[in-house]
C-alpha cells in the first residue's frame, strides 16, 4: 500500500485544495475581507466540504479503509443534495439575482454543488487508482507534503470555528436564514435561535399545491353565501353522446351555433342542442409538452379551438374539413383516437406572474380584443384570485389583475378577510365585454368587468351541484357538470330586469 | 451549533495529525459531526425537504 504513491499524492493535493480554495477562500476572503456571513444552509455546505477533506486525512493516515471511502461518498452525495436544495430557492429567479456573494458569475451556493460534484468525481478517480487488496487499514507515516496538508486543514478549520463563533454563537444558537454582515466587532454579532422555532415538516412545502377538481372544490364549500341573490335555472338537460371521462368545460361559437365540450383529454364539437357529437378526438397528453387534464376550452374561430390544461399548457386544434387520406397517419402522434377529425395547430404553455403557482380550470376568448382569459385557482401559497389576459397572437401574458369588489357586493361573496381566496373558478365565458365566471366552491356566478377590473355581480347557483364549465349562447348561460348534466341560466342582467318587472 | 460542529472536526483532525493512535475516537468525532451537519441542514430546510422547483 505504501508504494501506491500516485494515490496518496493525489489525495494530499485534494485535501489541500479543498481546505485552501473553497473553504479557505470562504473564510479568509469572503468572510474576513468581504464581510460575507454564511446562512444556516451555507454553513452546512461548508462543513460538508470540510468533512470530505477530513475523510481524506483519515485515508492519508490510516489507509483507504472501506468506512472512510464509504463515508466520503455519502458526504459527496449529501453535499450535491444540499447544493441543489439550497440553489433551488434562487436559481429560478431572473438573470443575476441571488443571495449574498456572486463569484465568477455564480453565487456561492451554486458553486457548492459543483465542488461536491467534483469531490465525487475525484473520489471515483482515486478509487480507480487503488489496486486490488489495498482497501485495508495501513498505518502510514506522513511525508512533508502530507503534513502540510494536515496543518493547513487545521488552520482553516480553526479560522472557520472562529467565524462560526462570531456569526452563529455557541450552542444552542445556530446559523440564521438571513444573517447580518460578518464583523470581528462583538457589538455587531447576532446570535439567534430562530431556526429552532417549531415549523411543519413537509416534502415540497409551498410547492405542494393540489390540482383542482370541480367535485372536490364543490365539496369544500357546498353552500353559496346566504346574501347572494339566486339565479334559478330556466331548464336543464344532458349532454348526449359518449365522452371519454367527466366533462371539464364547454364553450359556444355564435357563428356556427355549436358547442365545444372537453373532458380530461377529449375535445368534442356538438350541435346547438348538445344532442350528439359532430366531431371529436382524444389528445395525446404525453407527446411533447405535458398536457395535464384539460380544464378550460374556447373557440378561437368557427373551426379553431383551444383546450387549456390545468397546468396552463394548451393545445390548439383546427377542424380537418378537407379529405386527406394521409391525415390519419400524419396525426397519429397527436391523438389517441379519431386521428382525422382535427389537425393540431400548436401546443405550448402560457406563463403568468401574479398567478404563478396557481392551476387554472377555465379559459375564455374575447374575439374583438383577440385576448384569452384565465382565472387562477387560489391556494395556500398564492391565496388570491387572479385574472390573466393573454394576447391571442403570441399567447403571451398581457395583463393580470386581482379584481376589486363593487360597492355593496361584499355580502354576496364568502365571508372573511380574503373573500375571493376561497373561490375556485372552473368555468369562464366572455360575453358583451364581460367575463362570466362560475366558481365550483360556493356555487357562485361572478360577473367581472375587465375594463374596471371589478366584480360587479355575484349570484348563487342554487340549481347547480358541481360547476365544471360555462358557456354563453348570448341568450343564456349554460353550466356543465362533470356527469354531463347541463343547466341553462338567464343572463344575470336579464334576470335582474325580469325581477324588477 | 456550527461552532460546536467545527470544534468536533478540529478535534478529530487534531487526533489524526498529532495522536494517530486515537483512530477510533477521531472517527467517532467525525461521524458525530456528519450527523450534526445533516441535522442542521434538515432543520433549516424541514418546511420543504425537496428542492422548491417545478417537478
Amino acid at each position: 500500500m505504501g508504494h501506491n504513491r500516485p494515490f496518496f499524492s493525489l489525495l494530499a493535493w485534494a485535501v489541500l485544495f479543498i481546505a485552501a480554495v473553497p473553504v479557505g477562500t470562504s473564510v479568509f476572503v469572503l468572510g474576513a475581507v468581504l464581510g460575507d456571513s454564511p446562512c444556516v444552509l451555507c454553513w452546512a455546505q461548508r462543513t460538508g466540504m470540510i468533512l470530505v477533506a477530513l475523510m481524506g486525512l483519515f485515508v492519508l493516515r490510516y489507509g483507504p479503509r472501506p468506512r472512510y471511502l464509504g463515508l466520503s461518498v455519502l458526504l459527496g452525495a449529501w453535499g450535491v443534495y444540499m447544493g441543489i436544495r439550497h440553489s433551488a430557492a434562487h436559481v429560478v429567479r431572473d438573470i443575476g439575482q441571488g443571495f449574498s456573494v456572486e463569484l465568477f458569475g455564480a453565487h456561492t451556493y451554486v458553486w457548492s454543488t459543483f465542488v461536491f460534484w467534483c469531490c465525487l468525481a475525484a473520489m471515483g478517480l482515486l478509487l480507480v487508482l487503488l489496486r486490488d487488496g489495498e482497501a485495508t487499514r495501513t498505518d502510514r507515516r506522513w511525508n512533508p507534503f502530507e503534513r502540510l496538508a494536515g496543518w493547513v486543514f487545521l488552520v482553516v478549520v480553526a479560522a472557520n470555528a472562529l467565524q462560526a463563533f462570531a456569526s452563529t454563537g455557541p450552542p444552542p444558537y445556530m446559523g440564521q436564514s438571513d444573517p447580518v454582515r460578518f464583523s470581528v466587532n462583538p457589538r455587531h454579532w447576532v446570535w439567534s435561535t430562530e431556526e429552532w422555532a417549531p415549523a411543519p415538516i413537509s416534502w415540497r412545502g409551498r410547492w405542494a399545491i393540489p390540482k383542482p377538481d370541480p367535485a372536490t372544490l364543490a365539496e369544500s364549500a357546498p353552500r353559496p353565501p346566504s346574501a347572494a341573490p339566486p339565479l334559478r335555472a330556466v331548464r336543464a338537460g344532458r349532454i348526449g353522446g359518449t365522452l371519454h371521462g367527466p366533462v371539464s368545460d364547454l364553450a359556444f361559437d355564435h357563428a356556427s351555433r355549436r358547442f365545444l365540450v372537453t373532458t380530461g383529454h377529449g375535445v368534442y364539437l356538438f350541435d346547438s342542442a348538445l344532442s350528439g357529437v359532430e366531431r371529436g378526438t382524444v389528445v395525446d397528453p404525453g407527446f411533447s409538452i405535458d398536457l395535464d387534464r384539460v380544464g378550460g376550452a374556447a373557440f378561437l374561430d368557427a373551426q379553431t379551438v383551444i383546450a387549456m390544461a390545468r397546468n396552463k399548457s394548451y393545445v390548439i386544434l383546427r377542424e380537418a374539413l378537407e379529405a386527406d387520406p394521409a391525415r390519419a397517419a400524419r396525426n397519429f402522434r397527436f391523438f389517441l383516437a379519431s386521428h382525422d377529425a382535427f389537425d393540431e395547430v400548436a401546443r405550448g404553455r402560457v406563463a403568468t406572474v401574479r398567478a404563478r403557482m396557481q392551476y387554472v380550470h377555465a379559459v375564455a376568448y374575447d374575439p374583438a380584443g383577440q385576448s384569452l382569459y384565465t382565472v387562477g385557482i387560489p391556494n395556500a401559497t398564492v391565496p388570491r384570485l387572479v385574472v390573466s389576459r393573454f394576447d391571442r397572437r403570441d399567447l403571451t401574458l398581457s395583463e393580470e389583475f386581482v379584481p376589486e369588489i363593487a360597492d355593496g357586493l361584499a355580502g354576496a361573496l364568502p365571508a372573511g378577510d380574503r373573500p375571493l381566496s376561497t373561490l375556485a373558478v372552473t368555468g369562464l365565458a366572455w360575453d358583451g365585454g364581460r367575463l362570466f365566471a362560475v366558481s365550483a366552491a360556493h356555487r357562485l356566478l361572478l360577473t367581472i368587468d375587465v375594463r374596471l377590473r371589478t366584480i360587479t355581480a355575484a349570484h348563487a347557483l342554487t340549481d347547480v351541484q358541481v360547476a365544471a364549465g360555462l358557456a354563453s349562447t348570448g341568450a343564456e348561460l349554460v353550466v356543465a357538470e362533470p356527469d354531463g348534466r347541463v343547466v341553462y341560466l338567464p343572463r344575470p342582467a336579464e334576470a335582474v330586469a325580469a325581477a324588477q318587472r | 451549533m456550527e461552532f460546536l460542529n467545527l470544534l468536533l472536526i478540529f478535534g478529530a483532525a487534531w487526533l489524526v495529525v498529532r495522536r494517530p493512535h486515537r483512530e477510533r475516537l477521531a472517527f467517532a468525532l467525525a461521524v458525530t459531526s456528519c450527523v450534526l451537519m445533516g441535522l442542521l441542514f434538515f432543520i433549516g430546510t424541514r418546511t420543504s425537504v425537496l428542492p422548491g422547483l417545478n417537478y
